[in-house]
């Protein structure tokens, strides 16, 4: 099993993720140093902000919960074996549409949920930012997508996103760095489906390298991607601004717990409270960034309560933890006369957004969906039918013969920001002695209608490829919102650059700013928010802003 | 913005391979230099190298096509005829360098003019692969579908052989127009590999800078040979690029080794790596070509004084 | 439906242990799987013997002499208190929900038979699992744990989720099973690499 019990990068160095059993050396800081900025978590947001910020010039630490991963060494052929990947401290799930947490979308290590991510890099829908006033639904964003654009460049860029020369969606834009890949079959299936009724359909923009890069290697085709890459293809976070972030002087502090914000008399932050090796410390710092995605950040911002603030940080309004949003995730699967073998290549290879760009009256539902072809391995696969299904016994293993034949679909579904649809923390203790968080959750009227439109839209591509026996399943992905940004301080808990409206040097850098969930996979979103930040930051310090 | 930086792999290996083309080009000049026939007149000599020139085409394609039906499984009873008609070109063009003064008999002149007309109906089956995939005429499907390159190379092998014939049909050539339009097709043929070839670099986003040599010297030369067919006296230019062109193919397939050691597993995991990693037998393509374009130079020379 | 029929007649995964698609961490892990069948620590001898009954139909081997261990890995799992990371506002923590919906189980085959679980046909073990799964039970053996919930969410999803990490199954599926260094170079509709499972038609080798 993947553990890793000590932590790894002590001492003045941490590991070389391009080279087995290397090192890279690391600017370590003591406890009492007081740092520019800690950061809590090194996926998407953190780990994206710590290089933006080391390589800005300022004293940078960043903490995760879980272990600094070799990927070449780390890395399993193996479903079980990978289970490690994950966030596995006990949460409760509830609400009429209870969320699962875990493997789904919960990632525990350096470069967090990107080193299982199925690296599908995709730009939000431009008006989505103003959705309320363009489109009529949800709520308008603090900034527009031309603000974003630049980041999102700059993301693409640092990626190395491997994709198509012209991408039938969105507006006009550079070049991707590198080519797509080919399409396997099951995207082909997703291909010819589209053609047969008439959609567009297009090869994925995937953050795995369609040719060598520096020290890692080209994408092989494994299929594992939603496990770690074995082959340093997949660029995560672990592999792109980490490094990056070390050769700027950052610190990076692996199986490091943080479970309170500390704060000062003056109602400023003045550091953090950790675990790491066994016992409890503290961290000063000048500015504390949280970054643990949208149930971590709300709970340690709920954890964190004092007796200035007893509802814990940043929580004035009562908004910490509320409007927490996931993509619905239905899916239609069928059975191909070809053999399909979807267990090869990254596991979702072409999309169509259609029903994103689609503004006509033939929906009867507010919001969009994007959907992917997708590529199940075994033990994923085999949990599916049974659940979903209820099949058991022979009958299963007889179904499971079948495997190299199916095909399926899995939309992104927007779902709509409900006030009580939050994260809470409960009574119930975890193994620091830290509240768990609850997490509530259930559709809306609108959610539930835009899913089962989008089963038919499935159906019908499925058909059309010449799929048959077809099933429908349900799944949710991705986590967004619960420290939502805006411009009002009554209505958000941010502002536009991710900073508390109450604490000024209190920020948050994840998934859990955005105010809605758009239809489309939202890593590559977090790290444009997250790159803008860090260019924000730069230049509030130069001003003195800070 | 900063550029994002990654470690880089070491530069020694890429040093290897400069030494082991240069050894190998060398080697190889020194043989052709010794097996070459130094008697005969300037259409003996284009006829052989024409021939030498589409042998050589004939390997590339040959080893090529085997590789990639290979992948394909050899799933269309056709997919055979690629490399056998490339192996049967390869047969007639060698016995062309050796006896040159056989180029016009009948048989040698038969047999490359169906592998030529071959490598048309190639194109054609290819080109309907590419179409008949769901996107049709997009980047993808150029990108991973059947090359148009690869049958085209055919025709050009078999093209070459029919004009070497020509070359020693009796026919007082310095006063044709032969050799300068078999300079203009030289010239064509390399545009056409630099075209594959860039395409196939820009796929793999020219991620290594030496991935720019074949969209960089070859367009010279192809620029100063077609320039050649025009006013002799570039042939002067032509020459000292369509060697650097040789040079390339030559290094080509050790720089493609090279790309294979840098994927996954590297050689280790060659299995996959021949299919996936960059083709080792594409790049002799120039070769071929610029053996036949330095073959015809003289004959060209002489067709201007 | 008692016989089991694979398509896969000539591929077994494991022949690839010592190919580029093995490297040596992946050996590692599922040598540990073939070879390391952890003891029992967790679950009552009872409970123990009454898990291999209900596995023995979740996931039936009637052809194998040695069946595919899945009991052990659940009593390690449990152990070692390896949960998802999550576990259901209306289910009570993971370790006591197994003993509950064990012991819960027992009872119900007791109440209708007079028997213990593992003693029925089974026949009457399917249709026992069957109205389990579908929450057709007597409440008082199962009070706040949801049998249906129990029985998909954790039971029958461990049970199945075990028995497709095993090599066994992988090869009657015909997935191509641990590639690293070596993936995939053939990936589109009907391509195979060498190192893949080959297909067999039955219906068409019986025309």
């Amino acid at each position: 099993m993947l553990e890793v019990a000590e932590p790894r990068a002590v001492a003045g160095r941490a590991p070389d993720v391009f080279r087995e059993g290397k090192w890279v050396p690391m600017r370590t800081y003591d406890d009492n140093e007081e740092v520019d900025f800690a950061i809590v978590g090194t996926g998407a947001g953190g780990g994206t902000l710590a290089c933006k910020l080391a390589e800005a010039g300022f004293s940078v630490i960043a903490f995760d919960a879980g272990p600094f991963w070799r990927p070449l060494e780390d890395f399993v052929s193996d479903e079980r074996d990978q289970g490690g990947l994950y966030w596995t401290d006990e949460r409760i799930t509830g609400g009429a549409d209870p969320i699962e947490l875990g493997s789904n979308n919960s990632g525990r290590g350096v470069g967090g949920s990107t080193v299982h991510y199925t690296m599908i890099a995709l730009r939000w829908r431009p008006e989505w930012f103003q959705c309320r006033s363009k489109l009529g639904y949800g709520r308008d964003w603090p900034i527009s997508f031309d603000e974003l654009e630049p980041f999102y460049e700059e993301a693409e860029e640092a990626l190395k996103i491997s994709g198509p020369i012209s991408y039938p969606w969105s507006r006009r834009r550079k070049r991707y760095p590198y080519r797509a890949h080919p399409v396997n079959a099951a995207g082909l299936v997703l291909a010819r489906g589209c053609e047969a009724i008439g959609v567009q359909w297009s090869p994925l923009p995937l953050a795995t390298l369609s040719a060598p890069r520096g020290m890692a290697h080209p994408c092989v085709y494994r299929g594992f991607c939603a496990y770690g890459c074995s082959t340093n293809a997949k660029q995560s976070v672990l592999v792109t601004f980490i490094p990056r972030a070390l050769n700027a002087g950052a610190e990076v502090r692996d199986l490091a717990m943080v479970g309170k914000i500390e704060m000062g008399k003056d109602g400023k932050a003045t550091g953090l409270t950790y675990h790491r090796g066994g016992a409890w410390r503290r961290q000063k710092a000048k500015h504390v960034v949280v970054a643990g995605y949208a149930i971590e950040t709300p709970r340690l911002l709920l954890n964190s309560k004092c007796d200035q603030f007893r509802d814990g940080l940043a929580n004035e309004n009562g908004l910490v933890g509320t409007h927490l949003m996931t993509h619905s995730g239905p899916g239609v699967w069928g059975i191909m006369d070809e053999e399909v073998r979807c267990y090869k290549a990254p596991p979702c290879m072409a999309v169509t957004e259609h029903w994103n760009y689609d503004d006509s009256d033939k929906k009867d539902f507010r919001g969009g969906y994007a959907f992917m072809s997708q590529g199940p391995l075994p033990v994923g696969w085999a949990e599916a039918q049974a659940i979903n299904r209820g099949m058991w016994g022979m009958k299963l293993r007889q179904e499971m013969t079948r495997y190299n034949h199916v095909a399926g679909l899995r939309i992104v579904g927007e779902t709509e920001p409900q006030r009580h649809n939050r994260v809470e923390v409960a009574d119930e203790k975890d193994q620091y002695g830290l509240p768990i968080p609850r997490v509530t959750f259930s559709y809306s009227e609108n959610d539930r209608r835009l899913i089962e439109h989008s089963k038919g839209s499935m159906r019908a591509v499925l058909e059309g490829a010449g799929a048959k026996e077809l099933w429908t399943d349900h799944d949710t992905s991705h986590l967004m919102g619960g420290c939502r940004m805006g411009d009002d301080p009554d209505d958000s808990v941010v502002d536009r650059d991710g900073r508390s409206w109450s604490i000024p040097n209190l920020w948050v850098c994840d998934g859990s700013l955005f105010p809605t969930s758009g239809g489309v996979n939202p890593s590559l979103t977090i790290q444009a928010l997250a790159c803008r930040m860090g260019d924000r930051i730069s230049g509030m310090a130069k001003r003195g802003e800070l | 913005m900063l550029a994002p930086r990654q470690p880089e792999p070491s530069h020694r290996p890429l040093i290897a391979v400069a030494a082991a083309t240069v050894a190998t080009a060398t080697g190889l000049g020194w043989l052709l230099q010794r097996a070459w026939n130094p008697k005969g007149d300037v259409n003996h000599r284009a006829a052989q190298a024409l021939g030498a020139g589409a042998a050589i085409l004939c390997i590339s394609v040959a080893l090529d096509s085997a590789i990639e039906h290979y992948r394909g499984q050899f799933k269309d009873r056709a997919m055979f005829v690629g490399p056998t008609m490339a192996l049967l070109g390869l047969g007639a063009a060698t016995y062309i360098a050796f006896r040159p003064e056989h180029a016009n008999d009948r048989l040698p002149k038969i047999a490359l003019f169906t592998v030529g007309a071959t490598g048309l109906i190639g194109l054609a089956f290819h080109s309907y692969n590419i179409l008949k995939r769901p996107g049709e005429l997009s980047a993808l499907n150029l990108f991973y579908g059947a090359p148009a390159g690869a049958p085209a190379a055919l025709t050009l092998a078999g093209l070459y052989g029919v004009i070497a014939g020509e070359m020693l049909s009796g026919r007082d050539n310095v006063s044709t127009r032969l050799p300068k339009h078999t300079a203009a097709l030289i010239a064509f043929s390399l545009m056409g590999t630099v075209a594959e070839a860039g395409f196939l670099h820009f796929r793999g986003a020219f991620q290594d800078p030496a991935m720019y040599a074949p969209v960089t010297i070859p367009p010279l030369a192809a620029l100063s040979i077609g320039a050649a067919a025009l006013t002799p006296r570039a042939a002067a230019f032509a020459e000292p690029l369509l060697k650097a062109t040789a040079v390339l193919g030559i290094a080509g397939p050790i720089f493609h080794a090279y790309g294979i050691h840098r994927n996954m597993g590297g050689w280790h995991n060659w299995t996959q790596m021949i299919l996936q990693g960059p083709p080792l037998p594409a790049p002799p393509a120039f070769l071929g070509i610029a053996a036949a374009g330095l073959g015809i130079l003289p004959a060209l020379q002489e067709a201007g004084e | 439906m008692s016989e089991f029929k694979t398509p896969f007649l000539t591929y077994d995964v494991l022949d690839k242990w010592d190919t580029p698609s093995w490297n040596d961490q992946t050996r590692a892990a599922v040598r540990q799987r073939l070879d390391d069948e952890p003891p029992r620590r967790f679950l009552s001898e009872e409970q123990w013997s009454l898990l291999e009954a209900i596995a023995a139909r979740l996931m039936p081997q009637p052809e194998r002499e040695e069946p595919v261990p899945i009991v052990p890995w659940i009593d390690d799992m449990l152990h070692r208190n390896a949960g998802p990371g999550y576990r259901y506002a209306d289910m009570p923590p993971m370790r006591e929900a197994w003993h509950q919906g064990l012991d819960a189980i027992a009872a119900e085959a007791r109440n209708r038979h007079g028997k213990c679980f593992e003693e029925l046909s089974p026949g009457d073990q399917d249709a026992l699992l069957g109205d389990v799964q579908h929450n057709r039970v007597e409440s008082r053996y199962w009070r706040d744990l949801p049998a249906g919930g129990f029985f998909l969410h954790l039971l029958l999803k461990q049970v199945v989720g075990i028995y497709y990490s095993h090599p066994a199954a992988w090869s009657e599926i015909g997935f191509g099973g641990p590639a690293s260094p070596r993936g995939y170079a053939r990936l589109g509709f009907d391509e195979r690499d060498p190192w893949e499972a080959e297909e067999f038609d039955f219906e068409a080798e019986h025309a």
